[in-house]
């Protein structure tokens, strides 16, 4: 333990005295985001667009049709039912949706006679888009206000239902992307420093010790996780701090997918270092490897929005299962694959890399 | 001072016997037999090429013989490096460190894969790098690092100590102050195992040398052993010239061999007077000049060029 702990300290020390690789590790990743940050924040329309859903139709329902849209900055869109709504706001068409449920005038009327509980309508949002959330309240609040000041108890109460749509803002859509990538980077940028070591006779001089293989791989592990969880708070903590993203999600489960990606890619680094013998090649391969990955991975735009057969290739990349996953634990994220199978995916890349690594890394 | 042949052959530290490694059609190693008796300065000394680190890096456990048997320390490398790994020290022949930590975290680093470690102000003491101790490798001077890399050898306490072309590329007062610190070594009553391709330094250090070439071990034995049974005889020098033939050259009384290298002609000789005065004679009747003209005992250095036909120089 005493060897491990030593020599993951000298790696950190090392990595620290490279100003060129914290740089590359630690102010890139905030670069991309203060830079898309800046140039997407925009104005944006202010107007409050409502998906309205009239299971009703009734002269109350009608009414209050009326209300909201007489309202401020709010414009209506009729939807015919719910599923019709939901495809409205998933599309990013409307930002929130109202249902008048079947029975709302008849429930109103008992209600404003004392002789029944208030009227429910439900109001549908996002809660990943936390700014809208306000401006969605005050709206429904405002309108609701004048009909429940005809009773001495409120006639009318809301259920919130909550959607997730993929219309996330582009900040929040961009930070778990742009950690995804830096935990990619990571990994496979280990390959580099690996290969020089190795290149300068220090591997060879480490094994005229009796320091075993598994501690130098295990001090170079826990290195590479310590920066991917320094990383993730950088790049999160600047998110939140200047863009107002709002993490929904599980800290905890963002972490394990953090770690879970940091070894993977990192054993992907390993393969890389496998197949070269000089420090320029190695950081020609992993520049290769990176770049397609970087861009294919629905990093920087969504893979919906990618011709089929780029999705194709987008489905193969472990990097696009990473920041799916991120996106969906952070930010409520509208999965491209369901968490275990991006899990499982990440788990499976360890898993052959670590198999090609062992076979084929040679340490002299 | 030198040990017998009969107490190297009681209880070696090293041990090899018909050891043979191969790159591909490459025989870098070639069935070679050596021992190396405990407390002695034992070197192999060839140009490069010649086998001597493939051979170091099979006993340090770094490479595994094609056929043969070594072991170190009485453990047999094919099977026991990792008990033999606490027990050596090893100066690898290109001083590979972490270049951006410093001599004092270095030091501290390689304790730490030891069980037991010698403190390291006292391996810095000891190898005279007070004054760079916070000085990051990478900013060392080549005798600096050299010394830093036997500092490293030394963390363990080692039994025995590999260094494989310590001196190589240091200038005189950084060689010799590296070999101080070697003699020290045996002092201490450790085992020092050296290649080389000065013959100076083998000459200086060493109980006993083992010349290298080609994969094959030409010759072994202490420096004495080594002159005295090729050369009884001593070496006079001058410039070599054309004008006279290696036959005349050898046919003048006393002359027992004659070699031309490099500029150098040298004829060694039983008688020197003898050999000098019909030299002389010769050369006055030829009208040339025996520039340069000097005698002295014959070297290591003789000894390597009478064995492979060329010097060995860097």
């Amino acid at each position: 333990m005493h060897a491990l702990r030593q020599l993951t300290i000298a790696n950190i020390k090392s990595y620290m005295r490279d100003r060129a690789a914290v740089f590359w590790t630690l102010a890139f990743p905030l670069i991309f985001i203060f830079l898309f940050g800046f140039i997407f924040q925009g104005g944006g329309d202010q107007t409050l667009t409502i998906a309205w859903v009239d299971l009703d139709k009734s002269a109350a329902s009608t009414q209050l049709e009326g209300a909201f849209s007489g309202a401020p900055a709010v414009k209506l869109s009729d939807a015919v039912d719910r599923a019709a709504a939901d495809t409205l706001m998933k599309a990013g068409s409307a930002d929130a949706i109202v249902v008048v449920p079947a029975g709302y005038g008849t429930a109103l009327t008992a209600a404003a006679a004392g002789s029944g509980p208030p009227a429910s309508l439900t109001v549908v949002v996002d809660p990943s888009r936390s700014s809208l959330l306000a401006s969605v309240n005050q709206a429904v609040g405002s309108v609701l206000g004048v009909v429940n000041l005809g009773g001495r108890a409120p006639l009318v109460m809301t259920q919130a239902e909550t959607i997730q749509t993929e219309n996330l803002t582009f900040i929040s859509y961009f930070v778990p992307s742009i950690l995804g990538m830096s935990v990619m980077q990571l990994g496979i940028f280990a390959a580099v420093p690996l290969v020089a070591d190795r290149e300068k006779g220090i591997l060879k001089r480490l094994a005229a010790t009796p320091l075993r293989r598994s501690q130098l791989v295990g001090s170079n592990t826990l290195m590479r996780l310590l920066l991917a969880l320094v990383q993730a708070v950088i790049i999160v903590g600047a998110g939140v701090a200047f863009f107002g993203v709002e993490v929904t999600g599980s800290f905890a489960l963002a972490a394990v997918f953090v770690v879970l990606g940091a070894v993977s890619f990192l054993s992907l680094g390993y393969v890389l270092a496998s197949f070269t013998k000089t420090e320029d090649a190695a950081n020609g391969l992993t520049q290769v490897v990176q770049f397609p990955m970087m861009f294919l991975s629905g990093v920087f735009f969504p893979i919906a929005a990618m011709p089929p057969f780029l999705q194709g290739i987008a489905r193969l990349i472990p990097l696009t299962y990473l920041a799916d996953a991120l996106r969906q634990v952070m930010v409520g994220g509208v999965p491209f694959a369901p968490l275990w199978v991006c899990a499982a995916v990440l788990l499976g890349w360890l898993v052959v890399c670590f198999a090609i690594a062992s076979r084929k890394f040679r340490w002299q | 001072m030198h040990p017998t042949t009969a107490a190297v052959a009681a209880e070696p530290v090293v041990r090899v016997r018909g050891l043979v490694k191969r790159y591909g059609d490459l025989v870098a190693v070639d069935g070679i037999d050596f021992d190396v008796a405990a407390g002695e300065i034992f070197a192999m000394l060839g140009p490069n090429g010649a086998g001597k680190t493939t051979t170091v890096e099979i006993l340090e456990g770094l490479r595994a013989p094609d056929a043969g048997t070594a072991s170190v320390l009485g453990v047999d490398v094919a099977t026991g490096s990792d008990r033999i790994k606490s027990r050596i020290g090893v100066s690898l022949q290109t001083a590979a460190l972490y270049p951006k930590l410093t001599v004092t975290e270095l030091i501290d680093l390689f304790a730490s894969f030891y069980p037991k470690a010698r403190p390291t102000d006292e391996l810095i003491d000891l190898l005279e790098l007070g004054e760079r101790r916070k000085a990051r490798s990478q900013e060392l001077s080549g005798g600096q690092r050299q010394r830093l890399g036997v500092a490293l050898a030394l963390v363990n306490e080692p039994e025995l100590v590999f260094l494989d072309e310590p001196t190589t590329g240091l200038d005189p007062a950084a060689r010799r102050a590296l070999w101080d610190i070697i003699l020290g070594l045996k002092a201490d009553g450790r085992t020092v195992f050296l290649t080389t391709h000065y013959l100076e330094e083998a000459e200086i250090l060493c109980d006993r040398v083992a010349i290298m070439d080609h994969g094959h071990i030409l010759e072994m034995g202490t420096v004495d052993e080594l002159v005295s049974k090729r050369f009884k005889d001593r070496a006079v020098r001058l410039d070599a010239t054309d004008a006279l033939s290696d036959t005349e050259l050898a046919a003048l009384p006393a002359v027992s061999h004659v070699k031309r290298d490099d500029g150098d002609l040298l004829l060694y000789t039983s008688d020197v007077g003898a050999t000098i005065g019909s030299l002389l004679a010769l050369t006055d009747a030829r009208g040339v000049e025996a520039k340069d003209l000097t005698v002295r005992r014959p070297t290591l250095e003789d000894v390597f060029l009478d064995l492979t036909g060329r010097a060995l120089r860097d």
